[in-house]
């Protein structure tokens, strides 16, 4: 969905094609932690997922709680994916996070307690799609990376790249989410809010569905 | 994980998730569709104006000087040879190659002002051949690099047309080529 893969990026290259790109072989931490915060500031996927997660944490501590949780997931299948390789088609990885976002809007709701009478683990859910949503990362950065040289530095300034972004784009969130909290017009709207959530979620995977069906 | 103080009805869970379903469906089969991918399934598209959207301008006028130009190279197994274009920004061209044999390339660029050794690379893999179009992103050089990958001397066979103002050598390390001067006009440091 997010195409994060410009056209244009620089990348490593191998040994004897030195002659002209000696001078971006091997590590690249700057580029590749500006790709990875600019992957999330601008993944709208991910973003209405973490307001999905912290709609009703009105407590910073949870904020954090659940934010490491939802970070813990993503860096463990991101460094996974692209140390081991694992290429999982895009299009269904994206649909799962679209999905995501519909889970998180259903369960904010109430959806589970009211329709199928269960209570999910809320935390647990969390770490599980954050491990979804790193899983997409990993397809996406392995977009940029062709050479094995420096690898492990440009996967690990891409995951901090995610984290920076991800703290850029919650600051917003979360000033905008406190402000209103204190107004009556928020519980009033909640409601309306994540139902709208779910309409993103639907839309994103539907997106990502008929791209699968195009393109795959 | 805090609540709604009054939890929504089961019937209001099931309308609201039902409604955001339908609209969802009718954004993407109504609006995104048919501006992204020209698919139209209720007409909507052509309704609204949506479906110039998806499709490509046919037509772009280009400046410059229009020329082909075709190249024959030969490497022995382990030379390499690069050859280059200067292209403006947005400029483009047509290209085909063929080699006898197998080869890894490269095709890079580099933009004018850039620091020395810079290069984007664009497409790199093993082939016998390619065949495109290529629109320059920057004004500077671009252009391949061949390296012959396999055990028997090969011939590469390249013919370009486009809106380009030069085309030749850029360096090599191959027997073949002496006494050459890169695109921007330095001696080619012959690799021994």
């Amino acid at each position: 969905m997010v195409a994060g893969a410009a056209a244009v990026h620089a990348h490593p290259m191998e040994g004897s094609n030195a002659g002209f790109v000696q001078s971006v072989d091997g590590p690249a931490p700057g580029p590749f932690l500006y790709l990875g915060a600019k992957h999330m500031v601008t993944g709208y996927d991910h973003l209405l997922f973490l307001v999905g997660v912290i709609f009703f944490l009105s407590r910073l501590k949870d904020v954090v709680l659940y934010v490491s949780l939802f970070t813990l997931g993503h860096s463990l299948t991101l460094l996974g994916g692209v140390l081991g390789g694992v290429s999982v088609n895009a299009y269904v990885i994206d649909a799962i996070i679209g999905l995501s976002v519909v889970y998180k809007g259903f369960e904010n709701i109430g959806g589970f307690e009211r329709v199928f009478k269960v209570k999910p683990n809320t935390k647990v859910a969390v770490l599980v799609f954050g491990l979804f949503h790193g899983l997409g990362l990993a397809t996406k950065l392995q977009d940029f990376m062709v050479s094995e040289n420096g690898v492990v530095t440009n996967i690990l300034s891409f995951n901090a790249g995610v984290e920076i972004g991800q703290i850029l784009a919650l600051t917003g969130v979360v000033a905008l989410l406190t402000i209103w909290r204190t107004r009556p017009s928020y519980l009033s709207y909640s409601f309306a809010t994540n139902t709208a959530l779910m309409v993103g979620g639907f839309l994103l995977a539907g997106i990502q569905m008929v791209g699968f069906v195009l393109f795959s | 994980m805090p609540e709604l103080p009054t939890l929504p009805s089961r019937r209001k869970v099931l309308v609201s998730t039902g409604v955001a379903l339908l609209t969802a469906a009718a954004l993407l089969f109504g609006a995104i569709l048919p501006a992204e991918y020209g698919i139209d399934p209720f007409g909507t598209g052509r309704l609204l104006g949506l479906l110039a959207l998806g499709q490509a301008q046919p037509f772009g006028a280009e400046g410059g000087e229009y020329r082909v130009d075709s190249a024959e190279l030969s490497l022995y197994p382990a030379e390499w040879v690069e050859y280059f274009y200067r292209l403006d920004e947005g400029s483009s061209m047509v290209f085909t190659w063929d080699a006898t044999g197998p080869v890894t390339y490269n095709f890079h660029a580099s933009p004018d002002g850039a620091p020395a050794g810079y290069a984007e690379s664009f497409d790199a893999q093993d082939s016998e051949q390619g065949h495109g179009t290529y629109t320059a992103p920057f004004t500077g050089i671009h252009g391949w690099y061949w390296e012959n990958v396999g055990t028997e001397e090969i011939t590469l066979t390249l013919t370009t047309a486009g809106f380009y103002t030069s085309a030749e050598i850029g360096r090599a390390r191959a027997a073949g080529y002496k006494d050459l001067t890169d695109i921007r006009g330095n001696p080619v440091p012959r690799v021994p």
